[in-house]
């Protein structure tokens, strides 16, 4: 049996194999349809800079919306309760609005074709190269992760063989973005997020007539597990030892909210590379502000249904059903993970059809974010690494078929990492905690660079350097003793999560500190060389924008003010 | 999207989400009597899924049509 392999939650009945082939044949259909599209390597990488600011702005935050991430949200939710809307409220609209509004100008008008290029325009090649080939690694490094996590669970709910999904999931994607480029994956993009909202919707509509309403959902979650804690955003966060979470309101707003946000959503090339395909630039202004406003109502189809689980979940003599970690779960057959919270509920509600939907949602989330990983890797390989330092006069139609090779060998090592992981599950963790290395720092570099004049080449070279060192230094610090998680997050009562939170807030004070003084006793770059990268020397263009309605700012005021007021009710 | 004669993105959500609404409708029909074994299948959310995808879909399809300028 190729196909099918092990024990498995549920199975496919004819009618939700019809629902998945109809998107394979369509999301096929688009990658020849873009074909025709990308000649150019602006068409092939940037999609032509043509995209709406209702296209970008879902595609930027649907690049974010992996099956990976669902699911693991939607776990965090049974494990933490109602904290773990926190990744997708504090720790994405602030940064998504300062994006739109104080950042997206510079990228915009400097026309600059990445997130690497930009450092190449303000800070030269040296802190191109470093930025360039850590992104280019850890994309496809990511991938590879995305792939085999997805393998895992089309294993654990259908039954599926890995080596199955792994194939045919890769070399669906590799068809339609070395066909169709930045485009095709847009196009998928937006369809994806549409089918998840499809797809995924009924686990917390029903879940919620279930449960009787919000009102007795809080209730019997607080009998169910014996404290109120699990419904309350910041009441607990007073002390490490207070929430289920085991951090602090300090590393939630600045750990969080601050550095790992922005640094994720403001220099991500990944995300950032959608709104660079905007057509004009109030279009790549309005695309954070559209993508932070569907952003806000993601927790309802991810934490909800998490929510629900601690509520509704029985097991077959009728007890309460205990989710457990992962490890524990394994080679347990009457055990599920956190992690399988979101497929448990999806088959509770969920007969022919609705459930076939509801795989496929899953299915196009993890196509999703392996097509994301893998154009960007293409762009940052083709133009910061082959054009900038192995071929750099080579034609434009020499690059779109360079990007086309590096799309199918990228997702070749993709493959090859799939594998890796499969056989050493550990290198997950790591490839998972690689990326958060890159990110806080080069978020202190390129915010230095926009904002601070006197950064110098120098500087922001040396300050990424210090700051991705020292964040891998305390990562290996904890892994050889545990203890030193206390000094990192300041206190014995700090829980693994705590880490994560204040690696990234320190790596990024030495970023900023190093790049600082650097600066200071390096030679300055001339003002004329700063025009359209730095705050302060670049007029910023009219966005063209004639009434209130248009303005950007308008409605980033808007979205900015429900976030608060989400935040009081569920305070 | 800006050259002419371009399928727009948005047909594409449209027409695939009328495909998913027609089989949902088909098959929320067929359940009325037959129900699955799910929790509250007695609402036939399958049939009322379907219908609204149906309508979210329809009207995108003929509103992005292409050719339609």
């Amino acid at each position: 049996m190729f196909l099918f392999s092990g024990q498995q939650l549920t199975k496919l009945s004819p009618v939700d194999v019809l629902i998945l082939v109809l998107y394979f044949a369509l999301v096929v259909f688009i990658g020849f349809y873009a074909k025709g599209k990308a000649n150019t390597s602006e068409d092939f990488f940037l999609a032509g800079r043509e995209m709406t600011a209702w296209i970008a702005g879902l595609s930027f935050v649907s690049a974010n919306l992996g099956s990976l991430e669902l699911m693991g949200w939607a776990g965090s939710a049974y494990q933490y309760g109602i904290l773990a809307a926190h990744w997708y409220w504090i720790g994405a609209i602030p940064a998504m609005l300062f994006l739109g509004i104080v950042m997206m100008p510079f990228y915009y008008i400097s026309k600059t074709h990445s997130v690497p290029g930009y450092l190449h325009l303000r800070f030269g090649e040296g802190a191109r190269a470093l930025s360039a080939v850590s992104f280019a690694l850890m994309t496809i490094l990511m991938s590879g992760v995305n792939m085999y996590a997805m393998a895992v669970v089309m294993q654990t709910i259908l039954g599926w063989n890995i080596t199955f999904s792994i194939w045919v999931g890769a070399g669906t994607v590799a068809l339609y973005v070395m066909l169709g480029g930045l485009r095709s994956a847009i196009i998928n993009e937006v369809l994806q997020f549409v089918l998840i909202w499809a797809g995924a919707a009924m686990i917390p509509i029903l879940g919620l007539i279930e449960a009787g309403g919000w009102t007795k959902l809080k209730a019997q979650i607080a009998v169910n597990v014996g404290s109120s804690d699990y419904t309350h955003m910041w009441t607990t966060l007073g002390h490490f030892s207070s929430n289920p979470m085991g951090v602090h309101w300090t590393g939630i707003v600045f750990g969080l909210g601050f550095v790992i946000s922005f640094g994720y959503w403001t220099t991500d090339f990944l995300v950032v590379q959608r709104v660079l395909s905007a057509n004009n630039l109030r279009a790549a202004k309005m695309a954070p502000v559209i993508g932070a406003a569907f952003k806000m109502a993601v927790p309802f189809i991810v934490i909800v249904p998490g929510l629900l689980a601690l509520a509704v979940l029985k097991n077959a003599d009728g007890s309460t059903m205990h989710l457990v970690a992962s490890n524990i779960a394994k080679g347990n057959p009457g055990l599920h993970s956190y992690d399988e919270v979101l497929p448990l509920m999806l088959i509770r509600y969920c007969g022919p059809g609705l459930l076939g939907l509801g795989i496929t949602a899953l299915v196009a989330g993890f196509m999703s974010g392996m097509a994301g990983n893998v154009s960007a890797f293409s762009t940052v390989w083709t133009y910061d690494i082959y054009g900038a330092f192995i071929n750099k006069r080579a034609s434009d139609s020499h690059y779109v078929a360079m990007g086309r090779w590096s799309t199918v060998i990228g997702m070749l090592v993709s493959i090859m990492t799939a594998y890796l992981v499969m056989n050493a599950n550990s290198i997950m963790d790591y490839v998972q905690a690689l990326f958060s290395f890159f990110i806080a720092p080069l978020f202190g570099t390129v915010i230095l660079g926009m904002m601070w004049k006197r950064a110098s080449h120098a500087g922001g070279f040396w300050g990424l350097l210090a700051g991705t060192a020292s964040s891998i230094g305390m990562f290996l610090w904890v892994q050889t003793d545990s203890s030193a998680l206390r000094y990192i997050a300041m206190s014995p009562d700090a829980k693994p999560m705590a880490e994560n939170l204040y690696r990234a807030l320190w790596s990024w004070v030495i970023c900023v500190v190093v790049t600082v003084v650097v600066s200071l006793v390096t030679k300055p770059v001339p003002r004329a060389e700063l025009a359209g990268l730095v705050y302060g020397v670049t007029p910023i263009p009219d966005d063209g924008a004639t009434s209130i309605w248009q303005k950007p700012i308008f409605w980033a005021c808007v979205v900015i003010t429900i976030f608060f007021v989400l935040n009081l009710i569920f305070w | 999207m800006a050259e002419q004669q371009e399928i727009s993105i948005w047909f594409f959500c449209g027409i695939l989400m009328l495909a998913y609404g027609v089989v949902l409708v088909a098959t929320g029909l067929t359940e009325i009597h037959h129900p699955p074994p799910t929790v509250l299948a007695e609402l036939q959310p399958t049939l009322w899924w379907g219908v609204l995808l149906s309508l979210f879909g329809g009207f995108y399809t003929i509103r992005f049509r292409p050719g339609k300028g």
